[in-house]
């Protein structure tokens, strides 16, 4: 009798074992198998997604808490909303931490402390040696759960961004200029205004509605919290348990705004900026969403024109041509919009024309002559590296797979990711040209007054 | 009667103290009040530096690491700024730039191609006593970097166009720094000061002089200092030692040794008289101070207590100065201080960015704090707080670049492993009596001062010194003021 017993009990310990291997081997497949760096990953009742990453190379671990929040998320006339939460959240303190209680902490433990606001997510980012994790799980939730929104901060708050917003009109001379070509490029208030905002509106916003925003996005539910470095996983997920468990879930987040539809027509536009010391162009496309297939060629397309010295605008518009004094190209997302843009600068007014012209030449280039196999290799060469350089350091990686699984909801298509990027051929490159850098772009010139 | 009445004000005050503070309260776990513990430092296990010669005397370093499929290669040539010509300085910084614009039959776009298509990046850094170039490349194109790499090092053209090239970004950079950047204009006159005759002074030249600099000045130095027994090469990446040095050797085998002796550069000596500078940058806003004094050099093993004593008196955001300079008096905006680095010297200097009305109160506040931290003792809690800042910082310093960036500092140093394998011991050992004779034997009285600031503003108050000595924008002394002048 009592043997039988043992040997049932035996039986289910090995079926046990068995499933539990089937399972591993399965979320090997799932997960990592790929990956050059360990990850796995657990939600916690209050909907908190975790991420953990180990990499025992250096006594230091990097915690990234990411909120799904920026300012596409701001209500009408309350432009500037997010970037004065992160304020608050830095300096201000929460219920059990005083006012700079957080960085000087970080600081004094030789650790570093950052954030980072934009129009769809908000990051916060810190590193710190790896026998203080704790303390920085301790300061995070402690902002997570009961942040200090009173009158006196929010006005320091406000201050201190309108200060930087008036800072930047006097170093930034093209602000102008930008902002209006992004009110262009991006129709609507939501996706079009700057995530600083503007005076008016900030002078305008209550503590009311930073409580309201702080309660509607900065929760549990709404937020990734993603740690790489010297852990131990189970210790690590014991101690997020200890102080993220309790925080009472938030409220359903409202769905981030949709889109104004745009008009398929080209939009052309003069302005005179008054702080402007050149005369140059803006010029953008609007293309595929981040998060489609065709994206994996549109990020080849960046490398190929515009990054590095000898990508081929730099290199026929500053070294042969010598028409411009800079140029810059780049994606910029903003939720599942995308723009391709193009920024110049000329010495007058005769070579910005003749800089438009050679642009737009380069880009006609692309789209009827297939790309070489040296040119393709060389961009995604340039391409696997800055990828890499993206988990390479305990706080980048942090921060790679918080975005990721912010803008994914997934991790699952990560292993794969790179090499989809490798696997893109001339000829798609040459398609996605002709799809997405059509006569419906938007072309803002910069005069000088 | 009077116990029941007494016990219900009690209970009716708890309520309403309870309410008052809301619901929350009494639901918040006690953890959440007290930031937790530390766990103890995780062991710091640094990885190994193999070294080997080549038998043109090349030394190869690499450190190896699995973790990424990228390399890190640094040159370090043994020769920097304090090497070039005493009637051209600058010339080492020039030809730095120079080293990666052409090689026979290989012009600089053709080069930059090679670079970005291994998916790489090249710079170069220029200090007193050395040159590194830093060149970081997907692993799997270590032959195609190495070949690159050797025809630079044997076939420079320094051709005209470069040259010129070269010359016109160089002195743009200088000239715009010069006219804008208080902290470049302040170190660098703080520099030229302590350093009057010595050849360190070659590293703060003026713009205008890279104008003089000719091709075979250029040539000359290349041939006397770019030679493999005057270079080291560290490698960091997934690879061993006996690999690397069979591949460098391969493309660099033909690299010619050369008669070369390393002279030795006799530290300057420290300044011993106080000396109160102002240079004028119109219309600045704010005042920028730079003070200091030339110290221990870098492979004194002081180095470790006056780290601590630095973190103690101007550590960002916790030391003595930022405490009082800005969190108490409002004074400053930034306020720290720093040590920096020779093999023969060092200088120990304090930045203060401050209201511009402030600078002289700003000054005495700066002689008051060095005067208390060489007068007495720090107590044990602060020098235990600094060395577990400094315990903590230092794996955050190594991360990515940074790794190959400390070794090849130890190794154009000649470091021994105190600086390495055993840093934290190094660090662990100070106490509080070293570090109080170290301020006492370093202390900084009396120092050299810059002011960097609007001449107009500044002049306008009272001029507290015995003496101020008032120079334009490009560091050249136009008067002195005696006080109540």
């Amino acid at each position: 009798m009592d043997n039988r017993e043992i040997s049932t009990n035996r039986i289910s310990f090995l079926t046990l074992l068995l499933i539990l291997l089937i399972v591993y081997a399965h979320s090997q497949i799932q997960e990592g198998k790929k990956l050059p760096f360990s990850l796995s990953q657990f939600k916690l009742e209050n909907g908190l997604h975790v991420i953990l990453s180990e990499d025992y190379s250096l006594p230091l671990v990097s915690v990234v808490l990411a909120y799904n929040v920026g300012s596409i998320n701001e209500p009408p006339g309350k432009a500037g909303l997010a970037y004065l939460l992160e304020g608050l959240m830095m300096y201000h303190g929460s219920r059990n931490v005083d006012r700079m209680q957080h960085i000087g902490l970080i600081h004094r433990i030789g650790g570093e402390v950052n954030a980072g606001t934009g129009a769809d997510k908000a990051i916060f980012l810190q590193k710190v040696p790896s026998n203080w994790l704790a303390s920085v799980l301790w300061l995070e939730s402690d902002r997570m759960y009961s942040l200090d929104i009173n009158p006196a901060n929010v006005e320091r708050a406000k201050e201190d961004v309108i200060g930087i917003i008036r800072n930047r009109k006097q170093t930034n001379y093209y602000l102008e200029s930008f902002h209006a070509f992004d009110e262009l490029l991006f129709p609507g208030y939501a996706y079009g205004h700057p995530v600083l905002g503007n005076e008016t509106d900030l002078k305008s916003i209550t503590v009311e509605d930073v409580k309201n925003f702080y309660s509607t996005y900065y929760t549990p539910n709404n937020a990734i919290l993603s740690i790489a470095g010297n852990i131990d996983p189970t210790k690590a997920e014991k101690l997020v348990r200890k102080y993220f468990e309790t925080i009472p879930k938030g409220k359903e987040v409202p769905a981030p705004p949709e889109p104004e539809p745009y008009e398929r027509k080209p939009v052309v536009k003069v302005i005179e900026d008054s702080l402007a010391s050149l005369p140059g162009f803006l010029l953008g496309y609007r293309i595929a969403s981040p998060y489609s297939d065709d994206f994996y060629a549109l990020k080849l397309i960046e490398y190929i024109l515009s990054k590095g010295n000898s990508s081929r605008l730099f290199k026929r518009l500053i070294k042969k041509e010598l028409i411009v004094s800079d140029i810059r190209g780049q994606i910029e997302t903003k939720g599942t919009l995308a723009a391709f843009k193009i920024y110049s600068r000329s010495s007058n007014d005769i070579l910005r024309e003749k800089s438009q012209k050679a642009v737009l030449s380069e880009i006609n280039k692309l789209k009827s002559t297939l790309i070489s196999d040296k040119e393709l290799r060389k961009s995604k060469n340039m391409l696997k590296k800055d990828y890499i350089s993206r988990y390479a350091t305990s706080m980048n990686r942090a921060r790679f797979l918080a975005e990721k699984y912010l803008a994914r909801k997934t991790l699952d298509d990560l292993p794969g990711e790179l090499e989809r990027y490798l696997r893109v051929s001339s000829s798609e490159i040459a398609g996605i040209m002709n799809r997405y850098f059509t006569e419906d772009k938007v072309l803002l010139v910069v005069k000088i007054k | 009667m009077k116990r029941k009445s007494l016990l219900r004000f009690i209970v009716v005050s708890t309520l309403v103290v309870l309410m008052s503070w809301g619901k929350t309260l009494l639901s918040q776990e006690r953890f959440r009040r007290m930031p937790p513990k530390p766990e103890p430092f995780a062991k710091l296990e640094l990885p190994k530096v193999d070294s080997a010669t080549l038998s043109n005397g090349l030394e190869v370093s690499v450190i190896s690491r699995t973790e990424l499929p990228l390399i890190n290669l640094r040159l370090i040539i043994f020769a920097g700024e304090g090497s070039s010509p005493d009637k051209l300085p600058g010339l080492a910084t020039y030809l730095s730039y120079l080293f990666s614009r052409g090689a026979l039959n290989l012009s600089s776009s053709e080069i930059e191609e090679q670079i970005e298509y291994i998916g790489g990046t090249f710079s170069n850094l220029v200090y007193p006593d050395y040159t590194v170039f830093s060149f970081t490349f997907l692993e799997e194109y270590l032959d195609e970097a190495l070949e690159l790499l050797s025809r630079l090092i044997l076939q420079p053209t320094f051709a005209r166009i470069e040259r010129d090239n070269v010359k016109r970004a160089l002195v743009y950079s200088l000239r715009n720094m010069r006219e804008t950047d208080p902290d470049f204009i302040a170190k660098r006159h703080l520099f030229r000061l302590l350093f009057k005759d010595h050849p360190y002074r070659k590293s703060t030249f003026n713009e205008d002089i890279i104008n003089d600099i000719r091709k075979r000045d250029l040539l000359a130095f290349y041939n006397k200092f770019y030679c493999p027994n005057n270079a080291h090469i560290v490698l960091t990446g997934n690879l061993n030692l006996s690999t690397a040095s069979r591949k460098v050797s391969r493309y660099l085998n033909t690299w010619k040794k050369k008669e070369l002796k390393r002279s030795f550069i006799p530290p300057p000596n420290p300044a011993s008289k106080q000396k109160i500078c102002l240079v004028d940058l119109p219309r600045a806003k704010d005042a920028t101070i730079y003070l200091g004094n030339i110290v221990l050099p870098i492979t004194s093993m002081e180095v470790f207590p006056f780290t601590v004593f630095n973190q103690v008196l101007g550590g960002i955001y916790n030391g003595r100065l930022f405490m009082n300079l800005r969190e108490s008096k409002g004074y400053a905006y930034n306020v720290y201080s720093d040590v920096e680095y020779f093999k023969t010297c060092s200088v120990f200097y304090i930045m203060a960015k401050v209201r511009p009305e402030v600078t002289y109160a700003s000054i005495k506040e700066i002689m008051k704090e060095i005067e208390g931290i060489t007068s007495a003792r720090i107590p044990i809690k602060i020098i235990e707080q600094a060395k577990s800042y400094l315990i903590g910082k230092f794996p955050l310093q190594l991360e990515s670049d940074n790794f190959s960036s400390r070794v090849s500092e130890i190794t154009a140093f000649n470091l021994g492993e105190e600086h390495w394998l055993k840093y934290h011991e190094s660090i662990q050992l100070i106490n509080s009596k070293r570090v109080f004779e170290i301020a006492q034997k370093y202390s900084l009285l009396p120092p050299v001062v810059v002011i960097v600031g609007d001449k107009n503003i500044l002049l306008d108050l009272p001029i507290e010194f015995e003496e101020l000595e008032v120079y334009n924008s490009k560091g050249e002394l136009q008067y002195k003021i005696k006080k109540g002048e």
